[in-house]
């Protein structure tokens, strides 16, 4: 494609009122050897008469439009010109709205804003979607609790073909165990029939679903819209390809066996697991003898909120003593509940149900520490509790005790187990043989071939819960197609399960729909640029391979890396790891960002400090603080970039060796706390950038003069200060040496 | 020490019964107990009291002085973040306290129930009417000026109440012993008895408990009418008697503007100067205390039967009486004779049944007023 290009100004928002338009016009012409005409400016270039300055140029062969107007993070619809490359360059909120007007610091800064623009589309090209052959848009969903099988009827009804795997016998899972369920509609103080059994009806019977009962994932091959899944079942195996994956796997509820300073182990000390059984058989009783039980207690958090056992809570568990409290009430009006607890915790709409519970005159609630169960001497139990809405220290009289447990979700196991095997690999072969020899393997789930593990990570200091970018992306794991929903994620009850299935679901249909269309699944999802590696000039090192977060690279028998590109997220942490610079996207390479660094004008009075921000949380950050006016030291040039995992190490040279006075990398924070949109960029930055700190210092060149810096969007009011507070401290050091040369 | 707490599913349903019925909402926040002006600080009221009640511990609220100390002024219910309506509940387990210490217990729960309203308003009615038949005049009014006592002579009068009045005494002795021992169980008394018993009656005149009520704060004026023109008429009947047997025992003149001898005296009378200043107060007073309910309904609660039967009461007592002395007054014996006889059935009704209806409060709160100065938390 040749290029023909148009340069377009907008007056508006200020912009006309802060930089003088001809001198930028005439400048840009001049620097971005643009011809004179090709650039044009409009009062509002987004009304309809400025859209159509663009859209005539179009018609008459202009292809490449640079827009220097408003941040890309808005107007999105009415600079969208199909079929042409745009570059949108951010006059309003980094010049007009930051900086002084009508200076020639402002005016240099605009000029070379521009003139990066017009560098990044003549060094850039247009994007061509890379559509992968034979590709499924069938689901599959694995696990056939209420999570499933709602994840599993709402993409069947959407019109998708879905493959339902349970390894038990019958779906249902633990719902399909209980008496009765919480209340469902308003007023919330009925008990309601299960639910399950009409939608296992509707999920065997529904055209587009396979149910696959007893039946386990033995291999997940693959990538989305290819994966090879092979399912085995009684000793025989199938492989079936599907295009994405729920993974609703669930949860086990907390080994009671464990809470023996509760009195379990007690014949009238019982699980809820127990209770619903008790309840569905008919009399609530004490077990010892038969006798009907008339004062029951519910023991709240049992196991749950302790550090010793789960330390945290399980979410459904207030509300099923609360229904049990109602079982104990409804087949018997003479009895009493008695729930200790540590704080009820009713989630959502349950909360009316605890309203409408607590209204029960036999329904009593106090919170305490239960601290002992004790034998009362008639067959009967003591529950003893501290610090209790009642005095400090009480004991009352039950003769069937309740612990509600809480649950543990089903990827725990298999975590555990490949956490053990890491420890063992550490002491060695012999330590790793032993350890595999002598560990019962519990049952796996995905089975995947990737190159991180076999199964979902689980966060850090998440209990074994399945990966869940829980701040903006819920569903999403780091496998990209592989959705995770249900108490596998997170505890939850049974209405939150149902709406999380139908989520998981959603996602899983975008993921088989934009990879069809070539097109990046999350969190880039308008994205049709993809990593294109230059390979012959791999030298096969692996950085890109080991530090992909997605496991979309991987090694041929031979050691080349290739790619998987349906995994990638299009973060280019490849882009950034790889020494040999040969990873690069259409719009976005290290080529084109070197450029845009050395488009910047250097003079020796003038201090000149580049800012590279990531584009998820950075770069919106700073929109937000030019909403505010807060205003921006004029020396900076801000980049964005993907992510900060992006970076390649030779912009710094770049920067530095052009005359670049210092650099300022603005990443998302990393840890625990907080979830990188991609996974473990401005980490990796980190790292490499430790790595050029003693570079730095060998050139003699001050080591402060570059910076990496963890920001959240929601810290946008301290930004300024921070970039300006840089400058200054860059101002103390003194120019750049290298600027003379 | 482990104290074992034993539920009581029936006393739990009978708080809701008698008005609480609000109780189970209570969620334990005490946001009650922090607006309450009138608790002491430590181990501070309604919060504690609604956890009894929601479990149903009966022993640990019957007997306990701080139900009393409540004076329903209801910004615990006002502020209540869950509409649990604390001074609604307290209020109900007072009346719970007067019915069970009140004998005989079959009355106590006749009185607290609207059911046997009419039963009990037919006792005073029969004895009236029996009195009335004795003297003829069951079929006609007595002839001549308007005097009361020729349709019940005064003997039958002093004779009803005064066996009206002891019965009444005798029951709030029994209830107030049974009642003082109770709260006595465990509690270490230091305070001298006379001095609290003093200081009492003190707080009781100044009514200050009450200007520690924000949301019901009107309620001070309207009890204060209440109670003083309660005492001013209690002056005016034993005045009364002072110019009857001072005439008849010790023949005793009328002398300057004191009237010795029967009823009606003239209205220049001092006697009769107090009585009808205290009777217009008392009305005053009363109107003033349903008005104040009706216009704090929504933040208060709207009060049970056991309250409004109570408040009817009076407010038909000042009435009748009033409107007695002016339809005498005016002449009209056809209405004049009915009025007083409905005079007379409601105060018998007062007075007779007080230990069991919300008349019994001034007897208990005083009583749990002056032990609570002996134990400390006054």
């Amino acid at each position: 494609m040749e290029k023909k290009f148009g340069v377009y100004i907008c007056k508006g928002c200020g912009i006309g009122e802060t930089v003088n338009i001809e001198k930028l016009k005439k400048n840009t012409a001049g620097g971005a050897r643009i011809p004179a005409d090709s650039i044009k400016e409009h009062d509002v270039l987004c009304s309809s008469e400025g859209l159509e300055l663009i859209k005539n140029d179009i018609k008459e062969g202009t292809n490449t439009i640079i827009i220097g107007a408003c941040s890309p993070r808005v107007k999105f619809e009415e600079f969208d010109f199909s079929g042409s490359l745009v570059e949108r360059v951010n006059l309003r909120e980094f010049v007009s709205w930051v900086s002084e007007p009508m200076t020639e610091a402002t005016q240099t800064l605009a000029e070379d804003y521009v003139k990066m623009g017009v560098i990044k589309t003549q060094k850039g090209n247009m994007p061509e979607p890379n559509i992968l052959p034979d590709l499924s848009n069938e689901l599959m969903v694995v696990g056939g609790g209420i999570t499933g099988i709602t994840a599993a009827l709402e993409s069947a009804n959407a019109g998708y073909k879905v493959t339902l795997v349970e390894k038990e016998a019958e779906l249902g899972g633990w719902s399909a165990k209980l008496y009765k369920e919480t209340p469902r509609q308003y007023p919330f103080d009925k008990l309601d029939d299960p639910i399950i059994f009409d939608k296992i009806k509707e999920v065997e019977s529904h055209p587009n679903i396979k149910v696959r009962k007893s039946t386990m994932v033995e291999k997940t091959d693959g990538q989305p819209g290819l994966f090879d899944v092979t399912l085995s079942s009684n000793g025989s195996t199938e492989t079936i390809k599907v295009g994405a994956i729920v993974m609703a796997a669930g949860w086990k509820p907390y080994d009671a066996s464990k809470l023996g300073h509760l009195g379990y182990g007690n014949p009238n000390v019982i699980t809820n697991v127990q209770m619903e059984e008790m309840a569905k058989k008919g009399k609530i009783v004490r077990p010892s003898d038969g006798k009907e039980a008339t004062k029951v207690a519910f023991i709240q958090c049992a196991g749950s909120r302790d550090a010793n056992h789960l330390p945290y809570c399980s979410s459904f568990c207030c509300g099923t003593s609360l229904k049990q409290a109602l079982y104990v009430r409804e087949k018997n009006s003479d009895a009493v509940a008695m729930i200790f607890y540590k704080d009820i915790r009713t989630p959502g709409q349950s909360e009316l149900f605890y309203k409408n519970m607590q209204n029960n005159p036999g329904v009593l609630l106090t919170k305490g520490e239960v601290t002992a169960i004790t034998d009362a001497g008639n067959g009967n139990l003591y529950v003893e509790a501290d610090d209790t809405f009642l005095g400090e220290k009480i004991k009352v009289e039950a003769d069937l005790v309740v612990l509600a447990t809480g649950i543990v979700p089903s990827t725990r196991g298999p975590q555990e187990y490949l956490d053990g095997l890491t420890e063992a690999g550490k002491k060695g072969d012999d330590a790793k043989k032993a350890y595999v020899e002598g560990t019962e393997k519990p049952d796996f789930i995905l089975n995947l071939g990737y190159r991180q593990g076999p199964e979902i990570p689980t966060l850090e200091g998440a209990y074994g819960f399945a990966d869940s970018n829980f701040i903006c992306f819920q569903y999403e794991t780091r496998r990209t197609g592989i959705y995770s929903a249900g108490c596998v994620r997170q505890p939850m009850n049974m209405s939150e399960a149902a709406q999380d299935a139908a989520g998981a679901a959603l996602k899983a249909i975008q993921c088989v729909e934009h990879v069809a269309k070539g097109v990046a699944v999350h969190p880039r999802a308008w994205d049709t640029t993809y990593p294109d590696p230059m390979m012959i000039k791999c030298t096969s090192c692996k950085r890109c391979t080991e530090e992909c977060p997605f496991g979309a690279i991987d090694e041929d028998e031979k050691g080349t890396p290739f790619y998987r590109i349906n995994r990638c997220r299009r973060c280019g942490t490849c882009m950034g790891a790889c020494p040999e610079r040969i990873v690069s996207f259409k719009d976005f390479s290290v080529d084109i960002v070197g450029s845009m660094i050395k488009a910047v004008d250097i003079n020796e009075d003038d201090f000149r400090v580049i800012v590279l921000a990531c584009e998820n949380d950075a770069y919106p950050a700073l929109d937000s603080a030019a909403i505010k006016k807060m205003k921006l030291n004029p020396a900076v040039r801000i980049i964005p970039v993907r992510c900060l995992g992006s970076t390649n190490l030779v912009w710094v040279t770049d920067a530095f060796s052009t005359g670049i006075d210092g650099l300022m990398l603005l990443g998302c924070k990393y840890g625990e706390n907080y979830q990188c949109h991609f996974v473990k960029g401005s980490e990796l930055a980190n790292y490499r950038f430790s790595k050029v700190k003693e570079t730095l210092d060998k050139l003699q060149l001050e080591s402060d003069r570059c910076q990496l810096v963890q920001v959240s969007i929601s810290e946008y009011d301290k930004l300024p200060q921070m970039i300006n507070d840089f400058v200054e401290r860059i101002e103390e050091i003194g120019p750049n040496p290298f600027k003379e040369m | 020490m482990t104290e074992q707490i034993k539920p009581d599913l029936n006393f739990i349903n009978s708080v809701i019964d008698a008005g609480g019925e609000s109780l189970k909402k209570c969620f334990q926040c005490a946001t009650c107990t922090v607006v309450c002006g009138v608790t002491p600080d430590d181990k501070p009221f309604p919060r504690k009291e609604m956890i009894y009640a929601q479990w149903g511990l009966k022993d640990k609220l019957i007997s306990n002085p701080d139900i009393w100390l409540c004076h329903q002024c209801s910004d615990c219910t006002a502020h209540c973040p869950r509409g649990a309506k604390p001074g609604e509940v307290l209020g109900a387990i007072r009346k719970m306290t007067i019915k069970h210490y009140a004998a005989p217990a079959a009355l106590a729960n006749m009185v607290a129930d609207s059911k046997y309203l009419l039963m009990l308003l037919a006792l005073p009615v029969i004895i009236f009417l029996l009195v009335i038949a004795s003297q003829g005049h069951l079929t006609s009014f007595p002839e001549g000026k308007i005097v009361y006592s020729k349709l019940v002579p005064i003997p039958f009068i002093d004779g009803i109440f005064t066996a009206a009045a002891i019965f009444a005494a005798v029951a709030f002795f029994g209830g107030v012993k049974k009642y003082w021992a109770d709260m006595s169980k465990g509690v270490e008394l230091k305070g001298d008895l006379a001095s609290a018993v003093k200081e009492t009656i003190m707080e009781i005149i100044s009514h200050k408990r009450f200007d520690k009520c924000n949301v019901t704060k009107d309620r001070s004026l309207a009890h204060l009418l209440v109670f003083f023109s309660f005492i001013g008429l209690a002056i005016t009947t034993t005045w009364c008697v002072f110019y009857l047997y001072g005439n008849k025992l010790l023949g005793i003149e009328k002398f300057a503007f004191f009237n010795f001898g029967a009823s009606p005296y003239p209205l220049y009378d001092p006697l009769k100067i107090v009585g009808n200043i205290s009777a217009l107060a008392l009305l005053t007073g009363i109107t003033l205390v349903i008005s104040n309910r009706m216009k704090n309904k929504d933040k208060a609660g709207e009060g049970s039967y056991f309250d409004w039967i109570f408040i009817v009461v009076i407010y038909v007592i000042a009435a009748s009486g009033i409107l007695s002395e002016v339809l005498r007054l005016a002449d009209i014996a056809a209405l004049a004779y009915p009025m007083y006889f409905i005079h007379l059935v409601f105060i018998f009704f007062l007075f007779a049944y007080a230990p069991f209806s919300k008349m019994a409060h001034m007897v208990y709160r005083t009583t749990a007023m002056v032990f609570a100065k002996c134990s400390g938390r006054g």
